[in-house]
């Protein structure tokens, strides 16, 4: 694969990659890097792309790997000030008129899921992933995917929706 | 689309076993400005979910970095695959390995090469050496023979002495067979 291959090819998986990329580390400036980290791990296996039946997925599941490695890193030392900047950044969302409180609320109710669960309701409802495509880049069966998905649904509408007007709306 | 197909809808949307195809309506369904009071309160998550799909990196500084960088892939030596520190490192522990075994080398050929380079100094040192030896060895040697001298005194001490040995008999026959009175006396005295 040359460079107007990758161009044509890879290239155009940059908002993808940089929305799971954002959806997990929560940050844009480390969500950036992490797009040109993608991007030269899949340069550096250049010869072999063609042989990936989907260069897709062969991108969202290093997206995958590189995030959780981050996570994993960023546990320890840079955790004060990566509240920091997120705290600025928040601000930062919510004076742009069109994200209203309710939508900020969305995105915190996700990030209280487990990283798992949070790829998967993203590969699902942002990115429209069929259920045999998200378990090719968990790891995971298809079945598995069905089950995460509902409970992280769930957990999200608890979370967003008043108890009492939900059993009102059952009843 | 009708109200009860809606709600029949959301119920599986949450029991993950929607469509794609039907997950679209959802969103298309709560996108509208005017949604019925009792889904207004799922309208903030599909709003968000159709939002966040139309997120770009837009950046256009960002963009061109990456694109610098890709095209700088192009160029760059391939397989190698270090960080510049690394490959500094890497060039640096070579000449070092490379020098270390330099100075064996010198240090394991050091006296060959000398004869090599200055054969009759060479020679002529081992020469002197030997000769030095040799005196030494002889003063040695020398030394030794005077030490025997010495015990050769001792030897003339003890013939001397098997003479003196010689009167003592002589005195102890007189005492058994003459016995005179004043040869028994200190015996008697004691």
């Amino acid at each position: 694969m040359n460079i107007q291959d990758f161009n044509t090819k890879v290239y155009p998986l940059k908002d993808k990659i940089y929305r799971l990329a954002k959806r997990m580390l929560d940050q844009n400036e480390e969500a950036e890097d992490l797009v040109q980290e993608v991007f030269i791990r899949m340069w550096k296996i250049r010869e072999k792309l063609d042989e990936y039946r989907s260069l897709e997925a062969l991108a969202m599941v290093t997206t995958k790997n590189l995030c959780l490695d981050k996570l994993k890193a960023r546990k320890f030392p840079v955790e004060s000030w990566n509240d920091q900047r997120q705290f600025i950044e928040n601000i930062a969302e919510e004076m742009r008129p069109d994200h209203s409180d309710l939508l900020l609320g969305v995105k915190e109710a996700i990030n209280t899921l487990s990283e798992q669960s949070r790829m998967i309701i993203h590969l699902r409802d942002i990115e429209g992933y069929e259920f045999d495509e998200i378990a090719e880049v968990m790891g995971m069966q298809e079945n598995a995917v069905r089950v995460a998905l509902s409970r992280a649904r769930k957990h999200v509408r608890e979370l967003l929706v008043n108890d009492k007007s939900y059993e009102y709306q059952r009843n | 689309m009708n109200i009860k197909e809606i709600e029949v809808l959301l119920e599986r949307y949450f029991e993950g076993e929607t469509t794609l195809a039907e997950e679209k309506l959802l969103k298309e369904f709560f996108s509208a400005d005017e949604v019925p009071e009792h889904f207004r309160q799922h309208q903030p998550l599909f709003r968000y979910f159709s939002d966040e799909a139309s997120l770009t990196i837009d950046n256009e500084e960002q963009e061109k970095v990456l694109m610098r960088r890709i095209s700088r892939f192009e160029t760059e030596v391939s397989g190698s695959g270090m960080q510049p520190v690394q490959k500094r490192m890497y060039y640096l522990s070579g000449i070092a390995a490379g020098l270390l075994i330099l100075i064996g080398l010198v240090f394991t050929f050091k006296s060959e090469l000398l004869k090599k380079h200055f054969p009759g100094k060479e020679n002529a040192s081992s020469e002197l050496a030997y000769s030095q030896t040799k005196q030494a060895l002889l003063l040695v040697s020398v030394g030794l023979n005077t030490g025997l001298d010495e015990v050769q005194r001792f030897t003339t001490l003890n013939t001397a002495m098997e003479q003196i040995q010689k009167i003592n008999k002589f005195y102890n026959y007189q005492n058994q067979f003459i016995n005179p009175e004043w040869m028994q006396s200190p015996s008697t005295n004691k």
